[in-house]
């Protein structure tokens, strides 16, 4: 059975860190006011917001330290992932998640904090939030549908999303644990020990900037190593700034997609509202979902 | 049972009881189980296919001359002047013709005629009883590294990972030597003369001598078949890597996917090729060298390695054979890996 952590009170404390690329300090300002000011929860701001070492928000062992410290402070009751990036498969084997296993705690976050989700879903079988991070808070960005999701799975409301059709959509109803992330992250963690199970779950994939062959080879690895067979519903969510080689692969991302799991009979919905985008709604990974595809619309409700 | 398993099953069945029984190979690390097919003589017959890009007549035009020159016949696929978009021909036509070399016992070795992508999308269609029955080499890199790897975790038979037809230069007499010898070397191995190979010292190897079976091939290629049935058995072997076009940040994944998936505990060396780093001008710097990445990775370990060997999608690649036994020998000096 999944471990949901606690939901968020008033005035509770949310830490902030960037565990994997940098983010100057300014990027991530108007999140905190918002958090402060309009959600009515405290800030924590990690030594890696604002901290470069190359292309990262600090060495490894920065990166490491600060996250740790998060994980085990007992008064931080969410930790949200400043952005994203790279680098958190270089700490992930040296985080201590022995405290968080007895106090699991929010982490929050998308694309490359896909690994902590990943991992923790895997090991420690405790929900994780995969939504908007603090670049969705910018220009006005906080007043969204998408932002607001975020807030609203922080104080444990239950939210029904609700969204159109697609001409590829394949009709049906499912219910599963939900889990899933970026696809370019998901097909790396094959695996190892963060790799996850799908059978029997509702599985959502997003991806951003991939070239169109190379969107095809992560399907055909998901499924060469069982990943697509058994699932109880998949949900595709923004694949954008898709790009081409000189020679045309003559498939859309849709197409690809749609391919990849003809031979299967579960539910399928396209263009769900997660991902690289503005539209991407907050999803508690390994929670229990109904995804509904019908003919005009399509739910997704706890 | 579901439908479609059994039907595969018995399709699978039927076939193998024309063919005298196939020993297990069981994903062995017995390095005794690995087989290598017959060395090629004067007047055999090597197929050209196209199981990935597609490609026309007029490329391999220089390669076929090449390959008759040195007293081979050449048979060229269906595939040759197909193209369904990227590919050489759709799913079906490339699987039908690489499957038809693998099955004409009159063709001694099949030359993939360029890479691309393709080769993970017909891997699973083909059937390889005939090929076992009778192993043939397979020649070529890159998105070719599926068949290297599905061959050696499944079967155990040797193939030739090297430069294909599109390598070929069109006008020989301003060809670079080491782009003529690293073709030369591809007729070498399938001579059956046993390959050496000197490299030039990296100061950053790792010294040390290491007896195993050489596999490996293209990263990005390998990061994708993990977890699969292709996935590579890195146990008791000398790996080696090549890539292109990649950032950096994207290699160092690849390697952390390399250790997250236990490929680099139990090697017995690690040989890395060429890699052309993509520069991501609006990125920061990743802050560490191509060896940084790797040498961070296997600290623990004692093993060999060899950095800037010459193996990847540049002009000094040299014929390398997957499947079969070498020792690697780093030392300041002088580095060289040769088949036992």
């Amino acid at each position: 059975m999944i471990k949901v952590p606690p939901y968020l009170q008033k005035g509770d404390t949310i830490g902030l860190v960037c565990p994997a690329g940098l983010m100057p300090v300014e990027r991530v300002s108007e999140c905190i006011r918002v958090i402060n000011e309009d959600w009515g929860f405290t800030t924590k701001v990690g030594t890696t917001v604002g901290r470069q070492y190359h292309y990262f928000s600090g060495t490894d062992e920065e990166r490491l330290e600060d996250f740790q410290h998060m994980l085990d402070d007992d008064n931080v009751k969410a930790i949200l992932c400043a952005r994203g990036g790279y680098g958190i498969s270089r700490i992930i084997d040296k985080i201590d998640f022995t405290r968080f296993k007895e106090n699991p705690k929010w982490i929050i976050g998308f694309s490359d904090v896909t690994v902590l989700h990943s991992h923790i879903y895997r090991n420690y079988n405790i929900s994780t939030l995969h939504a908007p991070m603090a670049n969705a808070f910018n220009e006005d960005g906080f007043k969204n549908e998408y932002v607001q999701s975020l807030r609203h799975a922080l104080e444990g409301k239950k939210i029904k999303y609700q969204v159109k059709q697609h001409e590829f959509n394949r009709k049906g109803e499912g219910i599963g644990e939900l889990i899933g992330g970026n696809l370019a992250l998901l097909a790396h963690l094959v695996g190892s020990d963060s790799d996850l199970k799908t059978k029997g779950r509702i599985f959502f994939i997003e991806d951003v900037g991939e070239y169109l062959y190379n969107i095809d080879r992560m399907l055909y690895q998901l499924k060469r190593s069982g990943k697509l067979d058994k699932l109880a519903g998949l949900i595709v969510g923004g694949f954008t700034d898709m790009k081409d080689t000189e020679r045309p692969f003559g498939q859309t991302v849709h197409e690809i997609i749609r391919d990849a799991v003809e031979e299967y009979d579960y539910p399928v919905c396209f263009d769900f509202p997660v991902s690289h985008e503005k539209e991407n709604y907050a999803l508690k990974i390994g929670v229990g979902y109904k995804l509904k595809v019908g003919k005009n619309k399509v739910t997704l409700e706890e | 049972m579901e439908r479609k398993s059994f039907i595969q099953s018995s399709v699978a069945a039927l076939t193998a009881s024309y063919l005298p029984a196939l020993p297990k190979f069981e994903d062995s690390e017995d390095e005794t189980l690995f087989v290598s097919p017959p060395a090629l003589k004067t007047g055999d017959i090597i197929g050209i296919t196209s199981p990935a890009g597609y490609i026309i007549t007029q490329e391999i035009q220089s390669a076929v001359k090449k390959i008759e020159s040195w007293g081979y016949k050449i048979k060229i696929g269906d595939t040759i002047d197909k193209r369904d978009f990227t590919f050489g021909g759709t799913d079906e036509e490339r699987a039908k013709d690489l499957q038809q070399m693998l099955d004409d016992p009159k063709i001694k070795a099949i030359m993939c005629a360029r890479g691309g992508y393709g080769a993970v999308r017909i891997v699973d269609k083909l059937n390889w009883e005939k090929f076992r029955a009778k192993p043939k080499w397979i020649i070529g890199f890159s998105d070719v590294t599926v068949f290297h790897s599905h061959l050696n975790r499944n079967f155990g038979i040797a193939s030739i990972h090297s430069k294909m037809c599109n390598s070929f230069p069109d006008d020989w007499s301003t060809a670079e030597p080491v782009q003529i010898e690293t073709i030369e070397s591809i007729q070498l191995a399938l001579s059956g003369v046993k390959m050496k190979y000197n490299v030039i010292p990296n100061s950053q190897n790792k010294p040390g001598i290491a007896d195993g079976v050489l596999i490996g091939g293209n990263l990005k290629t390998l990061e994708t078949l993990a977890g699969t049935k292709s996935d590579i058995n890195t146990a008791g072997k000398i790996l080696f890597v090549e890539d292109t076009g990649e950032y950096m940040y994207s290699v160092d994944r690849m390697f952390w996917n390399l250790k997250r998936t236990g490929k680099l505990s139990q090697l017995k060396g690690l040989i890395v090729g060429g890699f052309k780093i993509k520069v991501d001008e609006d990125a920061d710097d990743f802050g560490r060298t191509l060896q940084d990445v790797v040498l961070e990775k296997i600290k623990a370990y004692r093993y060999p390695v060899c950095f800037d060997f010459p193996v990847g999608h540049q002009k000094n690649n040299y014929a390398l054979k997957c499947g079969v036994k070498h020792r690697l020998n780093t030392s300041a000096t002088e580095v060289t890996l040769k088949e036992i």
